[in-house]
């Protein structure tokens, strides 16, 4: 077994150089396989002793927790590529209600011109300014508005870029959120419309509709004003297909590198949940329907090579007593829930 | 042999120099008797069009010479399978007289790529890092790396303009299929 391994390694190998022999000029070459991913852990604290903030992930209380592994390639070859990426964890667990399922993007990509692509699979979806994997995400603890929002859209797009400045994809979904599966058909429309008024400035205009999915329209923005200082800013509202509810929220994201290794940063966000008709089974992660949150969340992302740690204060405040779930240390009812996080991220 | 491939790979570092500008070169001239300058000039912009086509060509300020910006990939990682670090941003110079022609990579600028939520590695936007001053926001062991892989990319790039200045500038010849006739013996 040991010798035919090494003489697959041989002849692995020799083929590289004769292949390289052949063509010495070449100076342009397909990208390689590329490796990439993460792995995080965390302890968090809530000041009750108990969890309160229901947002996603981040857990469990009092707890040195893990995350998840998450592992992905990618390769392109021409105007062909694929990204597949797996992923295991409570993170992942909590990211993918399919059981047993352990993907977080599985899609074939192809540049039918040089401006316009089309793309095929799972992905991420394409709303929100947060995302799953924890080395793409400033904090740690995610908002409202990713909680509640899609973390997966399954389907087919185009994406058609008009200049440096503009682009447009459309695509159509399956009927619901983060499942591989459609429940009865395709007919969530998605859209994002890119556009990058000045350097370092990126805004996108995004919306999902459909009578299974319900309608969210989101703006995503983020500007790197000067090297240190980068301002974000996600504002969203979701309809549900019947009798109401939803939610609308803002969030606020300022970033500022005080030195090389380190960045603080502030998250401010508004999230209110929308009143509901009679019959609706609409829940979202949050306040009681009518009422409405704050949530201010201090981050340090603390560089060393490739992992950061991510000590975060985490302080909600929901409007009034009667749409709140969150208790204190006696289990008496309270408006405010505050928590402390330190996680490792190390990504690669 | 892979002691050897590090200590070629970590020497590349030191086929650049600094300019009178305190910025890294990687500078050679290269004598080539018997062509002249309208020749070698055809097959400087023949080269820069075929091998490196993403390439920005301009003509420089005086006849005979080119000038433009170029990128590449920085990656890291194990033989078949990479990471992408970012990309070097640079600026190249050929210039040609009889007999004679000189060029020079410089201007070397990393920008970090980041994985988006699609798998993309993409660059993060409003970081540009001169490799002058790589050490003071790069690990000392990451600026290395990224240098020796800037003068492999310089020295491929010399190897590949002299291969394209020693041969005329024609189209690639048509691939004859090697056919067997059967009915001979």
């Amino acid at each position: 077994m040991k010798k035919k391994f090494l003489l697959l390694l041989l002849a692995a190998s020799t083929y590289g150089f004769a292949s390289k022999a052949q063509d010495t000029v070449k100076t342009t070459a397909d990208a390689p396989l590329v490796l990439y991913g993460s792995v995080d852990t965390y302890y968090k604290d809530d000041f009750s002793g108990h969890a309160n903030i229901p947002t996603s992930f981040a857990s469990d209380n009092n707890s040195i927790s893990i995350g998840m592994v998450d592992l992905g390639l990618k390769k392109t070859v021409g105007n062909a590529s694929f990204v597949g990426e797996l992923s295991f964890g409570p993170r992942s667990d909590e990211s993918i209600p399919t059981a047993g399922y352990h993907i977080q993007n599985l899609y074939v990509s192809y540049n039918l011109s040089s401006k316009l692509n089309a793309t095929a699979g799972y992905m991420s979806t394409f709303i929100g300014y947060e995302v799953i994997s924890p080395a793409a995400n400033f904090n740690y603890s995610t908002s409202y508005l990713f909680t509640n929002g899609p973390f997966q859209n399954a389907g087919f797009k185009l994406t058609y870029t008009f200049s440096d400045k503009v682009s447009l994809m459309a695509g159509i979904f399956n009927d619901e959120w983060n499942v591989y599966t459609s429940e009865h058909d395709v007919s969530t429309f998605g859209a994002q419309l890119t556009i990058t008024p000045v350097k370092n400035w990126t805004a996108y205009l995004n919306v999902a509709t459909g009578p299974t999915s319900g309608t969210e329209f989101d703006l995503t923005t983020a500007y790197q004003i000067t090297g240190a200082f980068k301002l974000g800013l996600n504002a969203a509202t979701f309809t549900p297909p019947h009798y109401g509810g939803g939610f609308d929220g803002v969030a606020l994201y300022p970033q500022l590198a005080v030195s090389k290794a380190v960045t603080l940063g502030f998250r401010e966000e508004y999230f209110k949940s929308k009143t509901e008709d009679a019959g609706s089974t609409y829940v979202d992660a949050g306040p009681v329907a009518g009422g409405s949150v704050f949530a201010s969340t201090f981050t340090a992302n603390i560089k060393a090579g490739p992992m950061t740690f991510i000590p975060e204060i985490r302080l909600d405040s929901i409007n009034k007593q009667e749409y709140s779930s969150f208790t204190d240390s006696s289990g008496a009812p309270s408006t405010s829930a505050t928590q402390f996080v330190l996680a490792a991220v190390y990504a690669f | 042999m892979c002691v050897l491939f590090s200590k070629a790979a970590s020497a590349q570092k030191d086929l650049l120099s600094f300019n009178e500008q305190n910025k890294y070169i990687y500078y050679q001239v290269v004598q080539q008797p018997g062509s002249t300058a309208d020749t070698l000039q055809s097959r400087a912009l023949y080269f820069l069009q075929k091998a490196y086509p993403k390439n920005k060509i301009k003509q420089g300020e005086t006849s005979g010479n080119f000038t433009g910006t170029g990128q590449f990939l920085i990656l890291s990682g194990i033989a078949t399978v990479k990471h992408v670090d970012g990309e070097i941003n640079y600026t190249y110079y050929i210039e040609c007289k009889d007999q004679k022609y000189r060029y020079w990579l410089t201007d070397f600028v990393f920008t970090p790529y980041k994985v988006d939520r699609y798998g993309n590695s993409v660059p993060e936007p409003g970081i540009d890092i001169p490799m002058e001053t790589a050490s003071t926001k790069l690990d000392k062991k990451q600026a290395e790396n990224y240098l020796n892989q800037i003068g492999a990319y310089s020295k491929q790039f010399g190897e590949a303009l002299k291969h394209y200045m020693l041969k005329p500038a024609a189209l690639p010849k048509e691939e004859k299929k090697k056919v067997i006739s059967t009915k001979d013996w």
